[in-house]
C-alpha cells in the first residue's frame, strides 16, 4: 500500500515537476454553526464588505456589476461600488495582479465559489476569519489555518473577547457569509421554486400512473403456488 | 389514412411487425417484482445524459484556460444552463446507482445463468464503456478533483511491465494531463455515449431473444406470459415517476451533494489535493486497488475485480434453478458480497490510515474470495439440495416448465435443470 502510494505520488511528483507543500487548514479545528442569513439586506451589506475589503485581493470573477441589482442593490449604489468599471464588467480585485502576487506569494483565490469549494463552506469561511488571534510576539495568527498568509482583514484579532466590536465583526463576517452563498450559486432560489413544482407535479403524474397500473394490472392474477400446485383462476 | 400509411410503410418495413415482436406480443413473465425496472432506467439515464450532454457541449470550451470558467458560463449565463449542467451531473451518479441495483437484481435472481450468458457478457462491457465514459466525463470540469484524478489513474497504465511510460504518454497525448489530454477525452467523451447506445441494442436484442427471467428462476409457461405492452410499459412509467422524483429532488434541492467541494476549484497542476478521491461509483475498486501492496498487483485486482463478474456462468455450478430464492447457501453469499462492497467504497473514501488498511486489505480478499468459493459451494448446495429436495412450489413451477417443454420444442430447453428436479421430486415425493 505505502509502495504504491509513493509510486503514485513520485509519478505525480516527477510528471508536474514541482509539487509545492503548502500550508492547510487545521481540519480538527471544530467549525462554528452558524445559520446563513438568506434576506436580501444580509446579502447587500455583504457586498459591501467584499466590495470594500475582500476586493482588495480577491475577486469574484464569476460576478459582472450588474448582478448586483439581483440582491436589491439599488442602481445609484451599485454605480458607485463600480467606479470607472461597467455594469457588464466582472468583479475583479482593485489591486494588479503582479503586486497582489508579490505581496503573498501567489494569487490570493477568487471567492466566488469558495462557500462550495470548501467542505461546509458557510461554515468554513466564517470560522475562518472569526480564528484570528495575536500570538504572544502580536503577531496576526489563525487557529483554522494555521501559516495562513491572509491578514485578518475584518480586524477579530484585534477586538476584546466579549466586546462590541467584537459582536459587530462577527455580524460583518456572517453578513459576507449570506453575500457569498449567493455569489456561489446566485440561481440557488429560482431553482428551488422550480422545483417545488416540478416535485408536485411528478407527485400527481406518478400517483396517476400508478392507478392506472394498478387497473390495467387488474386483468393478470397473481400466480398462486400452494401445497406444490400452481393454482390459475 | 393512418391505416394506409402504416400498410404502405408495412410493404417496405416491418413496422407493424416489429411492434408486435418487441412490444404487443413480447412476452414476459407475469411474476417480474419492481426490481426488473432498472433496465428500463438506465436506458432512460442514458437517453437523459445524451441529451443534456449535448446541450452543454453547445457551451462547453474544451481548453484548459477555459474549461472551469466556462461551466460558470453555462451555470450563470445560459438561460437555465445551471438546470442542465445539474441534470447531467446528478445523472451520472443516478445512472451508475440504477446500473448498481441492475447488477445486484442480476446476480440475486441469477439471471446471468444459462441461456443468458450472453446478455450478461454485454452488460459487462456496457459497464465498461459506461465507466470509461463516467472517467473521461469527469475531466472535462478542469476542476482539482478532476485534474489529479484523472492524473492518478492515467499513471496508472504506467505499471505496465516495459511500456508502461509509453500507454500512459499515449493516453494523455502529453508527459502530463494537460490540454491534449482535456480536448481528446471531450472528444471520446462525446463519442462513447453512441457506442454505449449501440451496444445497448445489442444488449435488448439478446434479451428478447432469450427473455427475461423472473423471480423464480424457472422459465414460466406460456399461458404464464404476459404481454410487454400494455402491462410493463405502464409498469415501468410508474416506476419512472418513482425515479424522477428522487433525480428531480437530487436536481433541485441537492445537486451539489454530487460533487465534491474540490471541484469547485480549478485544477492546479502545482498543488496536490491532500486527498484524492474518485467519484463515489468508483469507490470499491479504487479500495481495492490500495489495498494490495504492490503497484501491479492493485492494477490488476482492480480490472479483475469487475471482470471477474464475466466468469460467473462457470463459477455458478449449481444445478438449482434460478438465484437465490432458492438456493439458501448462494442467498448468503449475495448479502455478504453487497455488504462487502459498502466496505470497500467506505474504505475507499478514507485516507489508507490505520486499521482502514487492514480492513480494506480484508474486504478485498472477501470480494474475491467469495467468487473463488462460489464453485465449491454451489456444487454443495447442489448436493444438499438433492438430499432434502426443492421446495414444493418450484417443484410445480418445474414440472409446468417440464409439461411445456415436452409439448413444445422451446429454445429453452434446460436439461441439467430437469435431472436435478427429477431426482428432487423423487427425493421429495419419498419424503
Amino acid at each position: 500500500m505505502r509502495r504504491l502510494v509513493c509510486i503514485l505520488a513520485a509519478v505525480a511528483v516527477w510528471m508536474t515537476g514541482v509539487s509545492s507543500i503548502q500550508a492547510a487548514p487545521n481540519d480538527a479545528y471544530p467549525l462554528a454553526q452558524i445559520e446563513v442569513d438568506n434576506s436580501m439586506a444580509a446579502r447587500q451589506r455583504g457586498a459591501v464588505i467584499a466590495i470594500e475589503t475582500c476586493m482588495m485581493c480577491h475577486g469574484f470573477k464569476y460576478l459582472r456589476y450588474q448582478d448586483l441589482l439581483d440582491i436589491g442593490m439599488s442602481a445609484e449604489d451599485v454605480d458607485n461600488y463600480r467606479g470607472d468599471n461597467g455594469l457588464l464588467d466582472r468583479l475583479e480585485s482593485m489591486t494588479p495582479i503582479e503586486v497582489r502576487k508579490e505581496s503573498y506569494g501567489k494569487v490570493p483565490p477568487d471567492l466566488t465559489l469558495m462557500t462550495i469549494a470548501r467542505k461546509h463552506g458557510p461554515e468554513y469561511v466564517y470560522t475562518l476569519l472569526t480564528s484570528y488571534y495575536l500570538d504572544p510576539e502580536e503577531n496576526e495568527a489563525n487557529h483554522l489555518f494555521p501559516g495562513i498568509r491572509m491578514p485578518d482583514a475584518m480586524g477579530y484579532s484585534f477586538t476584546e473577547p466579549g466586546s462590541t466590536e467584537r459582536a459587530e465583526v462577527e455580524r460583518n463576517v456572517s453578513d459576507l457569509v449570506s453575500f457569498m452563498v449567493w455569489a456561489s450559486d446566485p440561481n440557488a432560489e429560482t431553482r428551488k421554486t422550480i422545483g417545488v413544482w416540478v416535485i408536485l407535479y411528478l407527485i400527481v403524474l406518478t400517483t396517476l400512473l400508478y392507478l392506472v397500473k394498478r387497473k390495467i394490472w387488474r386483468r393478470v392474477e397473481k400466480l398462486k403456488i400452494e401445497n406444490g400446485t400452481v393454482k390459475r383462476p | 389514412m393512418i391505416k394506409k400509411s402504416i400498410g404502405w410503410i408495412d410493404e417496405r418495413f416491418p413496422l407493424t411487425e416489429i411492434v408486435k415482436h418487441e412490444l404487443t406480443e413480447y412476452p414476459v413473465p407475469r411474476n417480474l417484482n419492481y426490481w426488473w425496472n432498472f433496465g428500463f432506467l438506465a436506458m432512460f439515464v442514458l437517453f437523459i445524459q445524451l441529451l443534456s450532454g449535448i446541450f452543454l457541449a453547445m457551451h462547453y470550451k474544451p481548453d484548459v484556460h477555459m474549461a472551469f470558467d466556462s461551466l460558470q458560463h453555462i451555470m450563470r449565463d445560459v438561460n437555465y444552463g445551471w438546470l442542465i449542467r445539474y441534470i447531467h451531473s446528478t445523472g451520472a451518479s443516478m445512472f451508475f446507482a440504477v446500473v448498481f441495483i441492475h447488477i445486484a437484481r442480476t446476480l440475486y435472481y441469477g439471471s446471468y445463468r444459462k441461456p443468458r450468458e450472453l446478455l450478461w457478457w454485454t452488460g459487462l462491457v456496457l459497464l465498461l464503456l459506461l465507466m470509461a465514459t463516467a472517467f473521461m466525463g469527469y475531466l472535462l470540469p478542469w476542476g482539482q478533483m478532476s485534474y489529479w484524478g484523472a492524473q492518478v489513474i492515467t499513471s496508472l497504465f504506467g505499471t505496465t511491465p516495459v511500456y508502461g511510460d509509453d500507454i500512459v504518454r499515449w493516453l494523455r497525448g502529453d508527459f502530463v494531463v494537460g490540454d491534449a489530454t482535456l480536448t481528446r477525452f471531450f472528444a471520446l467523451h462525446y463519442l462513447f455515449p453512441f457506442i454505449i447506445v449501440a451496444a445497448v441494442g445489442i444488449h435488448v436484442v439478446a434479451l428478447h431473444w432469450v427473455k427475461s427471467s423472473n423471480p423464480s428462476g424457472i422459465t414460466l409457461q406460456a399461458k404464464d406470459n404476459i404481454p410487454f405492452h400494455p402491462y410493463f410499459t405502464i409498469k415501468d412509467l410508474f416506476g419512472l415517476g418513482v425515479f424522477l422524483i428522487i433525480f428531480s429532488a437530487f436536481v433541485f434541492f441537492g445537486p451539489e451533494f454530487w460533487i465534491m467541494p474540490e471541484n469547485n476549484v480549478p485544477a492546479d497542476p502545482m498543488v496536490t489535493p491532500p486527498h484524492i478521491v474518485p467519484e463515489w461509483y468508483f469507490l470499491p475498486f479504487y479500495a481495492i486497488l490500495r489495498s494490495i501492496p504492490d503497484a501491479l498487483g492493485g492494477v490488476v485486482a482492480m480490472f479483475m475485480s469487475i471482470l471477474i463478474f464475466a466468469a460467473m456462468p462457470w463459477l455458478d455450478r449449481s444445478k438449482i434453478p434460478g438465484g437465490a430464492l432458492y438456493r439458501p447457501y448462494y442467498r448468503v453469499m449475495v448479502y455478504i458480497f453487497l455488504v462487502d462492497v459498502l466496505v470497500l467504497s467506505y474504505v475507499g473514501a478514507k485516507p489508507p490510515e490505520g486499521h482502514l488498511i487492514v480492513i480494506g486489505q480484508v474486504a478485498t480478499f472477501v470480494y474475491f474470495g467469495l467468487f473463488l468459493l462460489l464453485p465449491v459451494i454451489s456444487k454443495r448446495e447442489d448436493r444438499r439440495t438433492r438430499e432434502t429436495g426443492l421446495p414444493p412450489a418450484a417443484l410445480a413451477l418445474m414440472a409446468e416448465e417440464r409439461d411445456e417443454l415436452s409439448r413444445s420444442e422451446h429454445y429453452l430447453r434446460r436439461e441439467e435443470d430437469l435431472k436435478v428436479m427429477s431426482k428432487g421430486k423423487r427425493k421429495g415425493e419419498g419424503a
